[in-house]
């Protein structure tokens, strides 16, 4: 039996969820003492920022699925009391639908992220170092990852950037193109300026000014990114230099003007200029953006770019729900074609170990035939063996994916005394 | 099978290619979906290969001569636009500028399936190794300018969906303001003095063959209007430093401005080039 059991953002207050992430993270031996639980054939273990999670194939009988929340419970060093109600549990079906679920990010805090796939495929490696998996978990997960490429391949889930800064940087590539050699000014030293200046310089941005009213402050930042500091009163001159602006400070009063942007315009040589204004009060006067080939964005502009994202994420998430629904029926058909398996096995040994007791038992007059004439029965005899179950393992295969799968298994068993 | 019907054959080829991807193109613009694009611009290419092939045997069997009053002379144009389209297409990668191009191209191998086909119309009084150089290089010049022109347009509409915040698929359709800005550059660079020494080469051969009266051609004088509106704004992109949406605005509106000329001196006025 799959189950999985675990704590996430939503289940579980963040003072929990660290420790229990901590606690699991200190353990070298995580792996091996989980396998080491009764009843527990294969584990795997997730953790994100957001979540702890445990995907294991266990024995049905047994408490293995409460050992394992309680292995989580005391690595965290906590008591069952504080952990009440942190946990989920889902078994089989509702296990693997929850964990293609993950992998697709349709879980995660932010719907459609990137990051967590490769969690989940580190999480997978480690658990293969350690062979700590077997051939349900293996196929367990290789579903997973299949459901998340199509999820994310098949569905419009994370082409959308959700974030202000990486909607920032989407805009500045349909304004640039490409981010190469842009330079980029920073004006005050704000949290959000700074990353949006990051993702910028990620993308191929090539240097970053920093001009605000405490120098000091601006070369600390700039210092950061290799960069050039400056004082507000250098702005105009360091404005001419600039591709891209990002103004975030607590000034109440407009810092970059349309008159100043107007009396510029023929030193930057009209070169293209993003304006994006985190700030609020405003820093940007809002009549630049009537200025030719310049483009001003504020917060609530990129804020309404995100929401729209998150709106078609949610319903593209529609669709990936579905996918993984698709993907949930194709692996609980393997799993129940694996059911079978074992009973074709032992219905195939039967039936050879038949044939070779009664071969054992004519060898006496047999012996008399030629090697040739003995190689020719010894086909015949294998061929109607074949042909005679050839019938029942056909049925056997089919109807596993049925709900009645587990009644023929059992009446072939029984037919044949397999037990 | 004869040369002539190896040519028609070629030449429906590429018709039909080339119908299929100005669909592609303008369905990838309907349903925004840059594949769509990409394939076109397969096709298109397939489509340039024939018409290659088609205008090279012409070329071969009329020794060097394109009769500016057969289908080969508007084949050569659609040519030489979807030359310098394609040609763009390896140094910026805008695939969606085919939806603004291929209906260019297409108008031209329509006109061409009009006229007839064929060595014979060729006029006594233009056979002249100059009278080839001015067709081409004068097509090539104009087909750089027609793409100028789209990338203008194109940039107009990118600038004004992004100071307007219509953060619709579209701009992601279209290519960055940057890259257009660029098109529109290359191709007046190079659009410019392929025009000169085309209309140079028709000056020289005029001014040999008919001596006089030719200057005074209604068309002729609007192609010199072109060519200095043009003139005027390479010099302004680089010596002024005009870029960006100034320079995409002037570039639409002169293409306009010659088209709307064209087709009255096309349809008002005789003229000495009654061919196109």
């Amino acid at each position: 039996m799959i189950v999985l059991t675990g704590l996430n953002h939503k289940t579980a207050p963040v003072a929990v969820r660290e420790k229990i992430f901590s606690g699991c993270q200190k353990k070298s031996d995580l792996l091996p003492s989980l396998l080491s639980l009764n009843g527990v054939n294969e584990v795997l273990y997730i953790s994100t920022c957001n979540r702890v999670e445990i995907i294991a194939s266990i024995e049905e009988s047994g408490n293995a699925l409460k050992d394992l929340k309680d292995f989580l419970t005391r690595n965290g060093g906590l008591t069952e009391k504080e952990t009440a109600g942190c946990f989920y549990e889902y078994r089989n079906e509702e296990a693997v639908r929850h964990l293609f679920r993950v992998a697709s990010s349709l879980d995660s805090m932010v719907m459609g992220e990137a990051q967590i796939l490769g969690q989940v495929k580190e999480a997978y490696r480690e658990a293969l170092e350690k062979y700590a998996t077997g051939v349900v978990l293996n196929r367990l997960m290789h579903c997973s990852f299949r459901a998340a490429k199509r999820v994310r391949s098949e569905t419009g889930i994370a082409v959308n950037p959700v974030s202000v800064s990486h909607a920032a940087v989407e805009l500045a590539k349909k304004i640039f193109g490409s981010l190469d050699g842009k330079k980029i000014l920073l004006i005050g030293a704000g949290e959000m300026a700074e990353l949006t200046g990051q993702q910028l310089i990620s993308k191929g941005a090539q240097s970053i000014i920093v001009a605000n009213r405490s120098l000091a402050q601006a070369e600390l930042l700039a210092e950061k990114f290799h960069g050039e500091a400056a004082p507000l009163d250098a702005l105009e001159a360091k404005l001419v230099e600039a591709d891209i602006v990002i103004s975030s400070t607590g000034a109440p009063d407009f810092i970059v003007t349309a008159d100043m942007l107007r009396r510029i315009h023929h030193r930057r040589k009209n070169r293209l200029l993003f304006l994006i204004d985190i700030a609020v009060p405003r820093d940007i006067e809002p009549a630049a953006s009537s200025l030719e080939n310049v483009y001003l964005y504020n917060i609530d502009n990129l804020q309404d770019i995100v929401d729209e994202n998150m709106n078609v994420r949610k319903k593209e998430a529609v669709k990936a729900e579905m996918i993984v629904e698709e993907e949930v029926a194709r692996y609980i058909n393997w799993q129940k074609e694996l059911e079978s398996v074992p009973t074709i096995v032992s219905l195939r040994n039967k039936a050879e170990e038949i044939v070779k007791d009664e071969m054992d038992k004519a060898s006496g007059w047999m012996n008399n035939l030629s090697q040739a004439d003995q190689e020719k029965i010894d086909i015949l005899v294998k061929s109607i063996v074949n042909k005679v179950l050839h019938a029942p393992v056909t049925v056997l295969k089919e109807e596993s994916s049925d709900i009645s799968s587990r009644d023929i298994v059992a009446a072939v068993r029984r037919l044949f005394r397999l037990d | 099978m004869n040369f002539n019907e190896l040519g028609i054959i070629l030449f429906n080829i590429t018709v039909i290619l080339c119908s299929f991807s100005t669909i592609g193109y303008l369905s990838s613009l309907l349903i925004k979906r840059v594949r769509l694009a990409k394939i076109s611009t397969w096709i298109l290419f397939f489509a340039f290969g024939f018409l290659t092939i088609n205008l090279l045997s012409i070329l071969f069997n009329s020794s060097g001569f394109i009769n500016p009053g057969s289908r080969d002379f508007l084949s050569l144009c659609a040519w030489s636009i979807c030359a310098v389209y394609l040609a763009l297409q390896v140094k910026t990668k805008t695939r969606v500028l085919g939806a603004f191009i291929s209906p260019f191209i297409l108008l031209f191998l329509i006109a061409a399936a009009g006229q007839e086909a064929g060595r014979t119309l060729l006029p006594d009084n233009l056979r002249s190794p100059l009278t080839s150089v001015h067709l081409f290089l004068t097509i090539v010049g104009e087909a750089l300018f027609i793409i100028a022109s789209c990338a203008g347009v194109m940039f107009i509409t990118q600038d004004w969906l992004l100071k307007n915040k219509k953060l619709s698929r579209m701009i992601k359709l279209l290519p960055s303001l940057n890259d257009l800005d660029r098109i529109n550059h290359i191709c007046l660079v190079w659009g410019f003095p392929v025009l000169s020494v085309g209309i140079i080469a028709g000056a020289v051969f005029a001014e040999l063959s008919w001596a006089s009266g030719w200057l005074k051609d209604p068309k002729i004088i609007w192609t010199f209007a072109g060519w200095i509106i043009y003139g005027f704004l390479l010099h302004q992109r680089l010596a002024i430093g005009w870029r960006g949406y100034r320079m995409a605005l002037i570039s639409g509106a002169a293409f306009i401005l010659l088209l709307i000329s064209y087709g009255s001196v096309r349809f008002c006025f005789s003229t000495l080039h009654n061919f196109i």
